[in-house]
Order: structure tokens, then sequence, then C-alpha cells
């Protein structure tokens, strides 16, 4: 097991019922703007015609990449990579240039007007390094999310993405996200 | 760069406020202004009464973040749940007594003292009282934590005429239920093995623990169906979707029954033992066969029988899940007796896996001075027109035809208790009527909700979270006691309806009645509790730690509680009151040329007519649009977002058109709670349609339970596109039906 951790987050989607708890958690735990997410529901276009149809739901949000495109457009260096893989912003050093909204491929950030910053998911840092879990997580009905140490191989993050076919998304644009998607 | 544990990121945000204690003081009554800690309490934002933990600093709600081994919730706080603190902090809410200065729904108002308020209401109840009689006053009400406190005053004032929610809703649902087995059971849907769900929309319409059951054991490997003209979500995540025609589920239900006697795998040993009728019974479905139900339901009939091969196979882990939301058609409380006969021949009774009495744990009561039972009789006569339905519980529709005929005597005064009876009781033009007779109408919410903009006097009570309420029991299969306690003080001029009931009461000569307060009530209750009320208020509910228990009802002597002493598959009640003792089907009026089946949908985002103010739930929860397939839309030459009006013979409404094929083509859909007409709603008001505009007055016959899906309405274009901005994260979220796309 190596001595340092690398979060990240294992999405069950098939158990995810659109019922948007975890955006509203989020927008709560973390003072996100109005009409702001860090986190979405992605609705599939309904697939078929009556009656043969087909819906899916995916959960969303920053990818905690490990080449984080966001990072690398930086000016200013407030975009970083925390020593546990979490990928943070400095917001003393964000200027609200956008550069890194523009070069996220994920569409994940936002920018908040209010305090002149870009935003994002922080997998709710504040909640987790009091040994909490991330509101997105603990709120939902359907426990659709797994959120843990990559590196631990014992972990149960660890372990789901050892017994199950996963996916990333958009891997061919090389950020290397770490958000796992379960595919069934 | 390292971020420590515990370092601050950026602005001060949520729940990181660091806390010294968990609500260590568990005595405080008057929580101080700048009061920081955290307090377990449940959520009042519908039925569910999830546990969760307020984060409170200085005095404001942070976060509100859910009790991780709540035995109900299991953990969840839904959107709604999570937006509460926006439900608190909404400027639009009532803050102070007003009284109305100009006309009826002109919204001008006066703000009043809260003697001023009080003591113009009591004069004209008692005015009304000496000219009408008490019964002259109707008391009207919805579900919570502190409703009984408002009945309770209704007894005091010597009022026969309390009318509930329940025939707006479940009360069919209950009524077959508790005639067949003699209770309202409940579904261990974490261990069926294989469900049916016929129109009920458990993954947008939450129910805990259900909704969570249902996620869990699907991904367990079990199987669901569902029976729906509309693909739901429920239905997308179902194993099997099977569109029916609306109005039909009877006819499945039957020949389901008709297959398992026809087969013989129904459980004959305990058919034999605990129930009544089956002769009866199985000579009435002998020829409800698959292929008739096929014709009826529009189903094909392979479909039906592998159904119902699987649902046999599957048994005793089968279960036919009886819905909660009963208000569909005139034949809905035979329509669930047939769910419940499928349920008890099946032998899933009181079975792991399959529909077991509920539990519930016994407190302690307060013991007060009772009120004499109220002389006159009811104004909606349930007992000769609705011999079977909840006396106490009223129905809504049949009391509303009476107070317009005065029949027998009018009613004069409203007296309305978190409850928005012009969006929730179908017909609202028949509601304006009723408000016409009333010399009062006076309305205690937290907001001002479209029929309290109509009254004379709002009156403004403490949300959920400002207020400490009487302990609940919520049966379950694991049951558990529900503490609400306030996590802040009440807002502007706000106060818990005990104390408004109580100073009301008061003004009246009635003080007797209330002669106590919360605490007293919640030293009463607890007292039946191993715990006492210092550790209720640390851990905020109350568990048994005994689990799901089954067989209780399976005992050697076990009396059911129904006439018999068994499960009644003939129900001995229905027949000595006139009913068909056994389901027979009736089929579904046609659909006049050119129309529609008007269904109303509910969304996960908000409860009801309620929480449409919420901006944060607004922002990510369906909009007012008909859902409309396709083929109707090109029928009449419509495209997506544009305007049309929808009309019925009851009124008409205009709101965009959906074109989506989630909706079977003789179907619209919209979903329910929209078209606010108060202006003191500012984000709510206007914004598209209301069904209760559109709907008429049918009613189960058995229990006069409102029938919602028994209305058609017609297409009217109007050739103009939508233009009311739809305010939404336009960015990604694609807001579910709502036709914003990102
Ligand atoms: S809370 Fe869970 S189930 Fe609900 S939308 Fe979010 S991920 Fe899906
Ligand atoms: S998802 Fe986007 S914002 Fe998040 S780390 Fe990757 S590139 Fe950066
Ligand atoms: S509104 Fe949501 S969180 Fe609140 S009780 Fe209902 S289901 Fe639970």
């Amino acid at each position: 097991m190596s001595e340092t951790k690398k979060y990240g987050m294992l999405i069950e989607q098939s158990r995810c019922i659109n019922c948007k708890a975890c955006m509203i958690a989020c927008q709560a735990e973390n003072n996100v703007p109005l009409h702001k997410h860090r986190n979405w529901i992605e609705e599939s276009e309904v697939r078929g015609t009556y009656p043969n149809l087909g819906l899916d739901f995916t959960p969303n949000q920053c990818n905690h990449c490990d080449n984080p495109h966001c990072e690398r457009v930086c000016p200013t260096g407030a975009t970083f990579i925390n020593d546990d893989g979490i990928v943070l912003i400095n917001y003393d050093s964000c200027i609200g240039c956008r550069f890194c909204m523009m070069a996220c491929p994920y569409d994940a950030r936002y920018v908040d007007k209010e305090r002149g910053v870009v935003d994002k998911c922080t997998y709710c840092t504040q909640r987790i390094y009091q040994g909490r879990e991330p509101a997105c997580l603990e709120t939902c009905p359907g426990k659709v999310r797994t959120f843990g140490d990559l590196n631990d191989p014992k972990s149960e993050i660890s372990l789901k993405i050892a017994t199950h076919r996963t996916e990333v998304k958009y891997p061919e644009t090389g950020t290397k996200p770490r958000i796992y998607y379960i595919i069934d | 760069m390292k971020l420590g544990s515990c370092s601050v990121v950026g602005a001060i945000i949520g729940s990181q406020f660091k806390f010294t204690s968990a609500f260590a003081e568990s005595d405080i009554k008057d929580l101080p202004d700048n009061f920081s800690g955290d307090i377990r309490t449940h959520c009042g934002l519908c039925v569910n009464k999830c546990g969760m933990i307020a984060r409170v600093n200085n005095g404001t709600i942070r976060k509100l973040d859910p009790i991780l081994d709540h035995p109900k919730s299991k953990g969840m706080l839904c959107a709604k749940g999570n937006a509460g603190i926006q439900t608190v902090y909404d400027p639009d809410r009532l803050k102070y007594p007003m009284i109305r200065v100009g006309k009826r729904g002109e919204g001008k108002w006066r703000r009043a003292t809260w003697d001023e308020a009080l003591t113009y209401i009591a004069d004209k109840l008692t005015e009304i009282k000496e000219k009408y009689g008490p019964e002259s006053v109707l008391f009207s009400s919805t579900e919570g934590f502190q409703e009984e406190y408002f009945t309770h005053f209704a007894e005091a004032f010597g009022s026969p005429n309390t009318v509930r929610h329940p025939t707006l809703c479940l009360a069919s649902v209950n009524n077959a239920m508790f005639n067949t087995f003699g209770t309202v059971p409940h579904f261990d849907l974490k261990n069926s093995d294989y469900v049916i769900f016929a129109g009920s929309n458990r993954l947008e319409s939450l129910l805990t623990p259900d909704t969570i059951d249902m996620i869990d054991g699907k991904a367990a490997g079990h199987y669901h169906v569902v029976l729906d003209p509309r693909f739901t979500v429920t239905a997308s995540k179902a194993n099997l979707w099977v569109p029916i025609k609306p109005g039909t589920d009877l006819a499945f239900a039957l020949a389901l029954i008709h297959m398992m006697i026809k087969e013989n795998k129904y459980d004959k040993a305990f058919v034999e033992k605990y129930t009544h009728g089956f002769d009866k019974l199985a000579a009435h479905v002998k020829d409800y066969t698959p292929e008739w139900a096929a014709h009826e339901t529009g189903i094909p009939v392979e479909t039906i029988y592998k159904v119902g091969k699987d649902f046999m196979s599957s048994l005793p882990r089968s279960v036919f899940y009886s819905g909660r939301r009963g208000s569909w058609t005139e034949n809905d409380t035979q329509f669930r007796r047939a769910i419940a006969i499928v349920n008890a021949i099946s032998g899933a009774w009181d079975r792991e896996g399959g529909v077991v009495p509920a539990r519930k744990i016994g407190l302690g009561e307060m013991l007060i001075f009772p009120p004499d039972e109220p002389e006159a009789e009811r104004i909606d006569n349930v007992k000769n027109e609705f011999p079977l339905a909840n006396r106490r519980d009223g129905v809504y529709l049949t009391l509303r035809e009476h107070a317009l005929r005065e029949d027998p005597y009018p009613l004069k005064a409203w007296m309305i208790y978190k409850q928005n009876p012009l969006q929730s009781v179908p017909n609202s033009q028949k509601t304006y009527e009723m408000m016409k007779k009333m010399e009062l109408i006076v309305s205690i919410d937290i907001i001002p909700n479209d029929t309290a903009w109509e009254s004379d006097v709002m009156l403004p009570e403490a949300t959920y979270l400002e207020r400490t309420d009487p302990l609940h029991s919520l049966a379950g299969l694991e049951p558990v006691v529900a503490l609400r306690q306030k996590v802040i003080e009440p807002m502007y001029e706000t106060r818990p309806n005990l104390d408004i009931m109580k100073d009301l009461a008061g003004k009246l000569d009635l003080g007797e009645y209330f002669d106590f307060d919360i605490d007293q009530w919640l030293d009463a209750q607890v007292e039946e509790l191993p715990i006492d009320l210092d550790e209720l208020k640390r851990r905020g509910f109350y568990s048994d730690d005994k689990g799901k228990i089954f067989g209780k009802t399976l005992k050697e002597g076990y009396r059911f509680r129904t006439k018999t002493g068994k499960i009644e598959l003939f129900s001995e009640r229905f027949a000595e009151k006139g009913y068909d003792p056994l389901p027979i089907y009736t089929k579904p009026k046609n659909i006049p040329s050119g129309s529609y089946i008007l269904l109303t949908a509910r969304c996960a985002n908000y409860t009801h007519s309620s929480l449409q103010n919420n901006e944060w739930l607004m922002a990510v929860g369906m909009h007012s649009m008909a859902h409309v397939n396709p083929i109707a839309a090109k029928k009449h030459d419509i495209g997506m977002g544009e305007t049309i009006i929808l009309r019925s013979p009851y009124g008409e409404v205009e709101l965009p058109v959906y074109i989506t094929d989630r909706v079977h083509e003789d179907v619209i859909c919209i979903p329910h709670g929209f078209g606010h007409t108060s202006k003191g709603l500012s984000l709510a008001y206007n914004k598209g349609a209301r069904g209760s505009d559109l709907l008429g007055s049918y009613h189960d016959k058995i229990t006069g339970n409102a029938a919602m899906h028994e209305d058609f309405v017609q297409i009217i274009p109007k050739r103009t596109l939508h233009t009311e901005k739809i305010q939404g994260d336009k960015r990604k979220t694609r807001v579910e039906s709502g036709g914003i796309t990102g």
C-alpha cells in the first residue's frame, strides 16, 4: 500500500433515480450560487418510441483528473493537485480568467460571481478531512457513489473497481479522470 | 502544496464549522440567538419525516444532513429535505398575522398583532357559532406533527366538520387493505424477489423506506414490473415496463388472480387456514381470463402470461405493491381490493419479502380534558353516504357538494391548517364557490399559498425547524419514534400551531381544553419509552432495535381485525353495506373523439403543490408543461415549446407543450402543483398550469376518494411559442421533462 492517498469516486449510475438530492446537498454544503451546480445529473435522450423506450441518468462532477487540463492552463497556479489527488483551487490566487473552464472537457467548473473566482467540486474537503463523506454521497437515497482511496487496494472503492467493469469519461482527452462509472 | 486536514479552503462554507459539542444541553427550551451546534430532528416537508441533523452556526441553519442510522429514512435526505433551509429563509414566508383589507384575493393586507388577529377571529367565530351553531365552521387540514392540535380545537369548538387530506390521496388504498387484512400492511421490498407496481411511481414520489429498498432490491437482482401508461423513472428502472390503458389496472389484477387459481399456484394451506371466501373468489374470477384482460388493458396476452408465470414462480417472495395515492378512478377501492386479494392468496402474507403488518412503538398519552361529542351530524353525511369511510377524515368532494347546497345546513367559516384546497382539491371553480359562502376564512400556514391569499386572515406558523412537536410513532416494519425539536427560534412573529390554538381557545373560553404545553405533552409521551427525554433529544429518534418481525399474525389463535376474524377475500363488510364483496371490473369511459385522458404527475422535487416557491428546487425540478405524445402532437400540428390551451368542461389552462414518447398517445400529463395564483409567492406565481382548474369532481364509490384520472381534455393550439423564461442551470442540467436541454 502506498503512503500517499489518492482519492477517487465510483459511480453506479444504474442506481440513480434522478432525484437531484445530491445537487441540492452540494448546493447547501458548499454555498453554490443559485442556478450553478458542482454536480449534475445528465438525463439521456429518451431512446426508442412508445412503448419501447430507454432512459439513463448519469451523475457528473469534477473528475479530479491525474492530468488535469484545468491546472495546466491556469496562469496563476491557483488550480493545483493536492497530495491526496484532489484537484483544488487556491481562491486567493484565482483571478477568475476562466481559462480552466474552457480547458476542462467535462464542463465541471462555473464562475462564482460574488466571490470573483471559478469553482468546482472539491470532494467536500471540509467534510472528508473530518472523517465524513462528501455531501452528495451521504444524502443519496440510492447511495450511487463510493468515495475512497484508490491507492489502498483494500478500500471499498478499490475492491469495487476490481470486481466490476468500469469506464471513465472521455479518456481520449488525456486528462486521466478519476471518477469511475460501473458499466453493467 | 499540501492541504492538511481541517484546513479551510476559501470562504466559510457549509458545515465546515467546527462544533464544540453536539447539543450538549439537552434541555434547552429557548435556544440562544447565537446557538451553535448539531441538533437531531425530523424533516417536515413531506409525509416521510426523514431523520436529520441540523448544523446550526450562530443561530443560522447552515446545513441539513441525514441521520445515517435512522431505521425509516435509512440515511437519506431528498432534494426537498436538503432545500429545507431555503424554505425557512424564504423571503416570501408569512411573517406576521395579516388581516385582509381589500377584496378577497386582491392581495391587500394589513399587518396585525397576534392579539388583534386572534381577537378578530374569535369574535367572528363566536358570532357565527351563535347564529348558525358550531357545526357551521369547517376545519380542514393536512397531516403534520401539529395537526392533532388543530383537530382537537375543532372538537373543543364543537364542530363535527373536520376534513383531512386522505380523500384526496390514499383513502381508497387504506380502505381496501383494511377491509381485507384488518390492517394496512407494509411491503418488505428489500427482500421481495418479484414486485408488480401498478402506476405507483415510487422512484419519483419518494416514500421511505420503500424507495430505498427498491433501489437496493433491484441491485440485488430482484425483478420489478411496472404497469403504467407513462414511462416514469420507476418504469425506466424496471426490468419490465408494461404500458397499460389508463383505468384498466383492475382487469390485470383480476386476470392474475384467475391465473393463480387456475394453475393452482396460490398457497392452498394458507388460504384454507387464514382466509375467508375462497370458493366465491374462484367462481368470481373464472371469466376474468388473461385473454379478456389483454383486450381490456391493451397489454399483449403473452405479457400477461409471462408476468403471471414469473410472479407465481417467485412465490412466496412475490408481491403486488398496493400503491399509496389511489385517487385515480371511481372504482379505485375495488382495484386495491384486487391487489390485496392477490397478496392474500399468494402466501406472501407476514413473511420476509412479503406483505407485512406494520409495527408501531407505543407512546404515553397526555391526558387532557376531552371535548364532548359534537351535537350536529357531519355535513357530508359520511355515515350514510360512505358508511365505510373514516368519519373524522371526512370526504372532501362530497363535503364541498353539501356545502354548496347548504345541505343540511350552511357552512359559514373555514379554518384551514397546512392545506391549499385551491390546488389540491379537484375543480377549483367549485372551491371558489364554496369560499363565497364563507363569512370567515382563516389560513394557518408558513407561506401565502393560493388559498391563504384568498382568505380573510393569514396566521404565520413557525416552520418544522423552528418548533418542537409532539412525538410521533411512525409505523413500519422497522418502527421508529420521531422527535422533532426546534433548531432555531421561530423567525419574525411566527408561532407553533399549538400556541396559536391555545390562545385562540383562550379567547373563546375554551382554555380548559388547552391546559398544557409542549413540554408536558412530551413528558407524558416519553413515559412509555425505555429512554428519557434528554436521551431522546440527543438521539433524535427511538427505535426498539428489534428489526423486522415476521409471522405474528400466523400464530395459532390470532384474530384478524375483520368481521370473520380472517383475511377476507370475500368482504363481509362490503356485502353488508351493499358494495360488491368481490371486485367487479368496470370499463373506463370511452375517450370522446378529439380528447385525451388527463393525468397529473408528481415529481421528486416538490411535495404536491408545495415547495414550488423554493428557488433551489425550482431550479432543478420539473416545470409545468403538457406532456404530449408525438403522434398526438402531429395530429394537432404542434411543436415543442408551443403554447396550447387545455380545455375541460370545468376550465381551461394555458401552458407549453413538451413532446415526448414517455406518455401514451391517448394521454396528456401535466405535473401537479403549478399555476399558483397567489401573488405572495414571488417565484411560483403564475408559472404554468393548475390541475385543479381542469379536473372535475369524480370520486371513488366506496370511500369518496377523489378520482383524478377520470377527466378528459382537449388541445387547442395557440400557434405561439412559449416565451416565459425557464430558469435553470442551462450549462448542463437537463431539467427532467421540463424541456430544457443542456
Ligand atoms: S441523490 Fe443519488 S439518486 Fe438522487 S440524483 Fe443524486 S446520484 Fe441520483
Ligand atoms: S474534471 Fe475538469 S475541472 Fe476537474 S480536474 Fe478534470 S479537467 Fe480539472
Ligand atoms: S421531504 Fe424528503 S427529506 Fe423531507 S421527509 Fe420527505 S423524503 Fe424525507
